[in-house]
């Protein structure tokens, strides 16, 4: 059965929406009515659960962190995605697009890749489901995130990297874009809640289980609810994935946290909300860093997964609402982050991670005795080359 | 509705001709350079030109319009100047003509209204945004209109018969047929399923159709205007007067020149 026009809404209140050349469109309508048929699907949603159950290690825990809690003087309690194979949530969403490409008959799977988590993730579902794998990667991602491009090639993907525009994930996207409309009949496996209608809808959907699984596990280890949930916010697919277990409870709070580089004072950042305004970038209508003349700016952040001019436009739309709040951390701060959690829980935090918990200990004392749940989007093994440069250049 | 680019387009089909558009990234050289190379394009008798809004993203672009607005950027390039270098361009006379093919972005960033104003002002006559489709153009269609701008939306061989009537029935002026699957620029062989594309689009279409993508000699134009009232020229008119400019000592006029140049040899196409 074909067909013309799309069948949900395409908007988060007023963001959202599918601006993409016409060429895609046929795909993209393809994509939603075959997504919406998986999930009335029994045998598909038991082999996705299957799947994220015993190859991918779900549930992943929720960790009371007493050590960290007593020092900062907030409960503070770890979703611990990066305990997932692979290392990060972005399998999460890699291993359902994976399946419903399989499900609609795709054979080629094209990708981009910022920090090389969903590089990573999606060549890892196509090695398991047996699919042709291309991963667009920013020539800049490539040197920061190298041991995530090896293991891309190992796994059997090809990686193009980039040398366009600032050659990070950007540019990724736009590369991995016109691949997809030089080759419509493959399926672009989009990493983030970006990108035009469905694929916001689609990640959000695959990642409301980090949330869904939270909320259960709230529920058995402590009383009523947290007072407020911290992720890491680039395109935000680890922040929607958690936020959205908790969107009907207005007493939980949502704090997103962007990169905010060097200081959003500064102009070297990745802080939409406080730096941007809304525009139309990768498909979507959200807030975008923008020059007066509508032109995408250069970003900066220490995290490869957080430099990304757009954020997710079903985020734009909960700040629109108040339901949530997004503020930012700067590089430092999450250094912080990154070593504070090394030395009191004995993880190494992602860099994108590291986020959350640099902003957390910035304001512990405003959230002094809460009890708060940090989205621990991945893990940091793939950022010890770049702290190690940091801490040569630092001292 | 009613402007320099409906009435060229009618007087075409009525005539049972077609046309060369070009398409020239603003900027590229300089927007001195733009102006020259628009001058020759009017003398020379191109039916239209695009006139392309660089974008720092143009995701629906080959390397070489890439590189181009890049260019024109880096060379501080700004919508409110190339709109002033249109209005300069209407102040000698000339009736060709402009559509100008922005990405949704740089129009949006002064309000759909605010640009239709600013574009119908200079002197533009439509907006061909490769990064809009009919869903969403409601509110930048109702704006253009308002100001005599005409909408036009594009097709690819990928669309349905429906989206295809969707996008005829929300365009003016012309339906855009993007003529094979892909980004600009990549050479074009023109087989037996872009030219059954094309009259599969004539016959659900009263609107007179143009066709780009690829396109690059006499040969091709003359093919394509069997089924399409205009043949749109991209990457290669823009790489070809580049390297002109470069080897002219990046002499506006070289540019000019060899547009004058490039545009007549494509014309030759245009001979029944």
């Amino acid at each position: 059965m074909t067909t013309d026009t799309f069948k949900t809404a395409t908007r988060f209140g007023s963001f959202g929406g599918a601006f993409a050349p016409e060429t895609l469109m046929a795909a993209l309508l393809e994509l939603e009515q075959a997504w919406l048929a998986s999930r009335e699907d029994r045998g598909f949603s038991a082999e996705l659960a299957q799947l994220l159950e015993h190859y991918a290690g779900r549930r992943t825990p929720l960790y009371h962190a007493r050590g960290l809690s007593t020092e900062l003087g907030v409960d503070v309690w770890f979703k611990r995605e990066d305990l997932l194979h692979t290392g990060a949530h972005k399998l999460n969403n890699s291993l359902g697009q994976a399946l419903l490409a399989k499900r609609m008959g795709k054979q080629r799977i094209l990708a981009e890749t910022g920090a090389g988590q969903h590089g990573v993730a999606t060549a890892t579902a196509c090695a398991l489901l047996d699919l042709e794998c291309v991963i667009y990667m920013g020539a800049v991602d490539a040197a920061r995130q190298r041991p995530n491009l090896l293991r891309m090639e190992l796994l059997g993907a090809r990686v193009e990297v980039v040398e366009q525009g600032q050659a990070t994930l950007k540019d990724a996207i736009n590369e991995a874009m016109r691949a997809w409309v030089g080759d419509p009949t493959a399926h672009y496996l989009l990493g983030s809640a970006l990108g035009p209608h469905p694929f916001p809808s689609i990640v959000a959907h695959y990642q409301s289980i980090i949330g869904c699984e939270a909320r259960a596990q709230w529920q058995e280890q402590a009383e009523g609810l947290p007072d407020a949930l911290i992720a890491c916010v680039g395109g935000g697919s680890n922040a929607i994935g958690l936020f959205r277990g908790f969107l009907d409870d207005p007493a939980v709070r949502l704090i997103g946290v962007e990169a905010g580089g060097h200081g959003v004072e500064t102009g070297k950042h990745a802080a939409r909300f406080s730096g941007g305004s809304p525009g139309i970038l990768h498909g979507c209508y959200t807030y975008l860093l923008q020059d007066d003349d509508g032109q995408v700016l250069p970003t900066h952040s220490v995290s490869a997964g957080l430099d990304y001019p757009a954020v997710g436009p079903e985020h734009a739309a909960l700040a629109a609402l108040h339901r949530a709040e997004y503020t930012s951390c700067s590089d430092t701060e999450a250094l912080l982050g990154f070593e504070r959690l090394a030395r009191s829980e004995g993880i190494l935090p992602a860099l994108e991670s590291s986020h959350a918990i640099g902003w957390l200990i910035s304001n512990a004392s405003a959230l002094e005795g809460q009890r708060v749940i940090v989205n621990l989007s991945g893990r940091g093994d793939k950022d010890i080359d770049t702290i190690a440069r940091i801490r040569e250049q630092g001292s | 509705m009613k402007n320099r680019l409906v009435t060229q387009m009618t007087s075409l089909r009525s005539a049972g001709q077609a046309g060369v558009a070009p398409y020239v990234t603003a900027g590229d050289g300089g927007l001195e350079t733009t102006l020259e190379v628009l001058r020759a394009l009017d003398s020379g008798g191109a039916a239209c030109v695009e006139l392309g809004i660089p974008f720092s993203d143009p995701i629906a672009d080959g390397p070489i319009l890439q590189a181009a607005a890049q260019r024109s950027l880096d060379g501080g390039t700004k919508l409110g100047g190339i709109l002033e270098m249109v209005k300069e361009f209407r102040q000698g006379g000339s009736e060709m003509p402009i559509a100008l093919f922005s990405y949704a972005n740089p129009l949006l960033h002064l309000g759909w209204e605010g640009a239709a104003r600013a574009s119908a002002e200079a002197g533009v006559d439509a907006w061909l945004i490769p990064d809009m489709i009919p869903e969403e153009g409601d509110e930048m269609s109702a704006a253009a209109q308002a100001h005599g701008i005409a909408p036009i939306f594009f097709v690819a061989p990928t669309s349905s018969d429906e989206r295809i009537a969707r996008a005829a029935n929300a365009s003016r002026g012309f339906l855009y047929a993007i003529g094979r699957v892909g980004v600009t620029g990549n050479a074009t062989t023109l087989d037996e399923s872009t030219l059954s594309f094309l009259a599969r689009i004539r016959a659900g279409c009263e609107l007179p159709l143009a066709v780009g993508f690829g396109l690059r000699d006499a040969t091709q134009i003359s093919a394509v205007t069997r089924h399409a009232d205009l043949a749109i020229v991209g990457s290669a008119f823009v790489q070809r007067i580049h390297e002109a400019f470069m080897a002219g000592n990046q002499a506006p006029h070289a540019a000019a020149n060899e547009a004058a140049l490039y545009l007549s040899e494509l014309m030759q196409g245009l001979k029944r």
